[in-house]
Parts: C-alpha cells; structure tokens; sequence
C-alpha cells in the first residue's frame, strides 16, 4: 500500500439544512497511485466539491479514513509540499504577475529562491506562457489565467493534484488545451491526478472515471 | 523574505499601478497626524527650550536668594565658588523703579550687575542690539528694547531715575534728587515681556539706588556642562551660610513649567487622537479589503497557509502604512517647521497683526525645538496604533476557513 498516494475508506459527510442532516457523502473508497489520474463526475450538488475539499484536507470528515502517502494527517505546511489544486475560477492573485503567482506556491514552504524561480519560468514556458511571466492576471485570458494556475499547482512537484472543474469557465477548445496539459504533466511528473468535471469527454481521458451519486463513488 | 510579508507589501503596492490609492490615502492620513504631532510638540518644545534658555543666559542656573538683603556677599560667592560643579557666581541687587525721559514715565526692574563676573555668569553682552554692554558704568543703564520704546530714549539719551529710597526720604523730610544716568546701549532679549520691564545697571548704582551699602539682593550662579541643576543647588544649599538659599532655575519657575508641560501633555493627547482617527480608517480599510479578497484568503488556505500567516499578511499591512505614514509624517514636520516663521509672519503680514502676535506670543520667531524623545515617542505611538489598526481585519482574515472562503460570491 506504500505506492498509494491516496488511500480513502468509508468516508462520510453530511449537512444540517434546517432540521434535516443530508448525507452528502455516505461511505467513499478510494485508492490511487502515483501517476494516475482519475475522474469524478456527478450532478451539481452531489458532492464532488466536498469530496476534492475533503481529499485536500480543507475540510473535515464524520467518518471514514483518509491517508496521505500513509499519513493520517495533513496540515496546512504538509499540504503546500503535498499537493497542488486547481479551480474552476482560478484563484489567481491580481496583484501578482504571473511568474510571482506561480512563486508564491514556493514561498508557502520558504523557498523562494534563484531555483524556484527558474522552476516557475520553466513551467511558465511549459504551459505556453514563457513570453508573458512578467503579466498581471488582470492581462491574461481565461485559458491563460488556468495555465498559470496549472503551473502554480505544480510548483512544489506534488504527489497529488486535485482539479475542481477547471474547464468550467473556458471555451470547449480552450478547456480542452487545458485537460491535455493538466494529463501531460501529471504523466510527466509521476503526478497523481483527481478531476472533478462535469465534461464526460474530459472524464474519458482519464486512467478511471467514476460517477458520485447518492453519496458513493461508482466506476463508470 | 516570508510571504505573509511579500504578499502583504505587494497588496500595498501591486504590481504594475504606480498609484497605489488605497495606500496612499491611508499612509497620508497617518502622515499628517504625525505631521501635526511634530509641528505642535516642536513648537511647545521651542516655547519652552526658549524659556529656558533665557532664563539661563539671562540669570545662570541657580538663583542664591535672602529672605532680606546678603550680607558680605564677596564671602558668599567665595564660598559659592569653591563648591563642586560651580563655574562661576555673580552678585545682583535691583527692584522696581521709575524712569522719565522727555516727560515720559516707565516703571522697570532695575537690575545691578557685578560688571567683573557677570559675563561668566549669563549672557547679557550678546542680547545688547545698539551701544555697547562695555559703556556700561555707574552713571549709565543699558535699557530694554521695549523700554526704549515705549519713553523714547535711544543711546546717548539722558533719562531720570527715581528709586523707592526716594519716598523714604521724603518721609523723613529729605531732599533726594533722582538719578540722571546715560543711555549706554539696548538689550533685546526677545521676550516681550523681559524686554518692556527691565533695565540694567552697575551694581553700585543699583545698590545706591535702594541704599542697600555693600549688600546684594541675590547671587545667580551658572554650573560647569553636564552638572545637573537641582544636584548643583543641593550643593550649593550644603555651604550657605543662615537665611540664604538656592533654588535652580527649574525650582524658581516650577509652578510654569508644570503648567507648560501640563498643556504639551495635554495638546499630545488631544492631537493623538488624529492618529486613532486615522488609524479607524485604516481599519476600516483593511476589513473592506478581507472581504474583497475572501476568495484569496481561501486560496491562501488551500495553497497551505497557515491562519496565523494570513492574520500576519493583513497586521503588516498595518505596520506597513504606519511606518511609512510616520516616515512622511516626519518629513512633512520637519518641512513645516523649517518654514514655520514664514507662514506664521506672512499671515501675520496679510492681516497685519504682527505687533499683536509680539505682544501676546512674547518672542518675536515662533521658536521650535524637537526633543528625540518626543519623536520617539510619536514614532512608537504612531507604529503601535497602526499595527494594532490591522489587528482586527487580521483577526477576520484568520477566522475565514479555506473551504466557505473560496464558496463565497
């Protein structure tokens, strides 16, 4: 089992809507190893959001198991080095240039330094935007602003990388440039992927899909 | 340099905008606040270094007085002398009289002065603007400038004495002539109201003038640098013979100088308040900005930061702009009082009041005088109130979990 990046049992999540609790997540398995990706499609509200929020650590689960390369624990340093996220909105930092939003994933874990930032320029350059490192997300396009975001999730070389829509604000062609780069470089760098999407063609190209409904996670 | 730091600078000054707006309409708010704590606490400095200083250069720093006349004072100042500490010692006598020239009256304090250790002691020779303090003898004064002023007499002028013996005499049905002295020379010290009351004389002749034979009225003594007044006095007091005592110059005028520290404290107090203001704003500013950038905070979360490294994002942002505001704030001081003189006499000019602002202001510059620990304190003041002004949207910021941040609209 020491191979598993993520390792979930009977993971469960529920809501209190009112005087109704609503079981969101009702018993989760969940195994994937290095350099796979996997997809997680489902109805909006079916809990795709907190399943990715849980898997990250954000949030916090009513039963189950979840194990981080064996660990049982993710703080919030760990997360940094652990793994990277992507969102539907990006989440860029308007203040920062590109090259500097990619970097403050660095500087999350105190490494700010002359390699990072070669590193950062080299993912910049990877994504396609190697001429414009020096540009504010205010200056950027949608599929520009995700590939930062791509890079920035990349940055710290993690072992996981948790993908929330991140087609959902683009175009189909763009979107698609995008799922093609997340795929590639998690091949490159033995990255393990989870995709939330609600595109059943983004979906196919992954290693597994699953469909989350009714709280479970069923294989497509 | 850690990145709750780098990111808190960089949302002061982003990337790009070479006009900061937020940032600069908070640091100037803090700015002036400093600005006007400096120009007011200088100004009050200056009031009362000026104070001082007269005192000090007109009359040394500690003031031997009698309760009646002192006896053998050569003995005195001898034994004055020998204490450690003392740089030298003067003997005065003196006290009201009145003076007529052209048929103009005045009633200054005369003051006789010892001409062969006076200037050891104060500092009268460098106050004197025509004639010279040399001319003095025993059958001339040297009058203040508002004296002069006021009956008329220039250098040269012969005016009429007459002194509180003369009403002793007449009592006893003598004949007292008043004393016709020359005016050896004007003296301004710059306060008005030491420059409208008193004259200066030999000793001899003020002694003539109150029959006091060979005694004085006082001794003023002047310490050597760095000798602390009261510990001079102390000294001084241990060698006095009975009925004679020291005061230093801070013990003869403490009633004014409590009330003139009294009305800094209070001004310091009153103006702070402009930083507090100043800092609401801040605040105010800075808890827009948290929930403007919610969803940031949650990436933060998301990305691995810690609450504490957020709510230290927001809390520098606070430390920032007081830093600066307080850097500018001491610039725009220190340029406000470089031209403080012009503004106050062009106003003065404009609304042609310059004699009333003499005449109720007492000096003729608006004096300033800047203590490093007043600047200290504003300084510590001012970064304190501006960190703490960051506190509460830190606190805001801290409490946003990372998973309903980045939900949040």
């Amino acid at each position: 089992m020491s191979d598993q990046v993520l390792c979930v049992r009977g993971l469960r999540k529920s809501y209190q809507s009112g005087d109704r609790r609503i079981e969101v997540l009702s018993g989760v398995d969940l195994e994937i190893p290095a350099g796979e990706s996997i997809s997680v499609r489902g109805e909006s509200g079916s809990g795709k959001s907190t399943l990715l929020n849980l898997l990250a650590g954000l949030d916090v689960k009513d039963a189950g198991e979840i194990s981080w390369a064996g660990s049982k624990g993710l703080r919030a340093g760990g997360r940094a080095a652990f793994l990277g996220m992507v969102f539907q909105a990006f989440y860029l930092i308007p203040e920062l240039d590109a090259r500097a939003n990619v970097l403050m994933a660095a500087r999350m874990l105190g490494t700010p330094g002359a390699a990072a930032r070669a590193r950062a320029d080299a993912l910049l350059a990877r994504v396609g935007l190697g001429e414009r490192t020096g540009h504010l997300p205010s200056q950027l396009s949608g599929g520009e602003r995700q590939r930062v975001a791509v890079a920035r999730a990349l940055m710290n070389r993690p072992r996981l990388l948790l993908a929330d829509e991140p087609t959902g604000n683009l175009d189909e062609r763009t979107g698609a440039a995008v799922i093609d780069l997340l795929l590639e470089l998690c091949v490159e760098t033995n990255t393990a992927l989870v995709l939330v999407t609600h595109n059943a063609a983004h979906a196919a190209r992954t290693g597994r899909s699953f469909l989350l409904q009714n709280g479970l996670l069923k294989p497509i | 340099m850690p990145w709750p730091l780098y990111l808190a600078l960089k949302q002061l000054f982003p990337s790009g905008r070479r006009f900061p707006f937020f940032t600069a309409i908070s640091v100037l708010g803090v700015a002036l606040g400093v600005a006007l704590l400096i120009v007011v606490m200088s100004v009050m400095g200056g009031f009362e270094f000026k104070i001082r200083q007269m005192i000090v250069e007109t009359e040394g720093e500690v003031q031997v007085k009698a309760q009646g006349f002192v006896e053998d004072y050569p003995a005195v100042v001898k034994r004055i002398d020998e204490v450690p500490g003392v740089e030298a010692a003067t003997p005065y006598a003196g006290g009201a009289v009145m003076i007529e020239f052209n048929g103009k009256p005045a009633f200054p304090l005369i003051r006789g002065l010892d001409l062969a250790t006076v200037g050891k002691v104060t500092q009268l020779a460098s106050y004197v603007v025509a004639g010279s303090f040399d001319d003095l003898d025993d059958d001339s004064v040297i009058l203040g400038s508002e004296v002069a002023r006021m009956i008329g007499a220039t250098v040269g002028d012969k005016i009429e004495i007459y002194s509180p013996l003369l009403i002793e005499k007449l009592k006893h049905d003598e004949i007292f002539l008043p004393r016709e002295v020359r005016v050896a020379g004007i003296l301004e010290i710059g306060h008005q109201q030491l420059d409208k009351s008193t004259i200066y004389s030999t000793l001899r002749l003020a002694q003539d003038l109150y029959g006091l034979g060979g005694d004085v009225h006082g001794i003023d003594v002047r310490m050597k640098p760095g000798v602390n007044e009261d510990d001079g006095a102390a000294r001084i007091n241990a060698v006095l013979p009975a009925g004679l005592r020291a005061f230093s110059w801070m013990d003869s005028f403490s009633d004014f100088l409590w009330v003139l520290a009294l009305e800094k404290n209070m001004i310091f107090f009153l103006l702070l308040f402009i930083v507090i203001v100043a800092a609401f704003s801040v605040t105010s500013s800075l808890l827009i900005s948290v929930v403007r950038k919610t969803r940031e905070i949650g990436l933060l979360g998301a990305l691995g930061g810690r609450p504490l490294h957020v709510a230290a994002c927001f809390c520098a942002q606070g430390v920032f702009i007081g830093v600066l505001g307080t850097a500018f704030g001491l610039g725009l001081g220190f340029a406000a009082l470089a031209v403080r003189n012009d503004v106050v006499l062009g106003l003065a000019r404009i609304t042609q009041r310059q004699e009333v602002l003499e005449r109720f202001y007492q000096f003729s510059e608006l004096p300033a005088h800047t203590s490093a620990g007043d600047v200290a304190l504003i300084i510590g003041l001012t970064v304190v109130i501006s960190t703490l002004a960051g506190l509460l949207p830190a606190w805001r910021a801290a409490r946003l979990k990372p998973v309903e941040a980045l939900r949040s609209e």
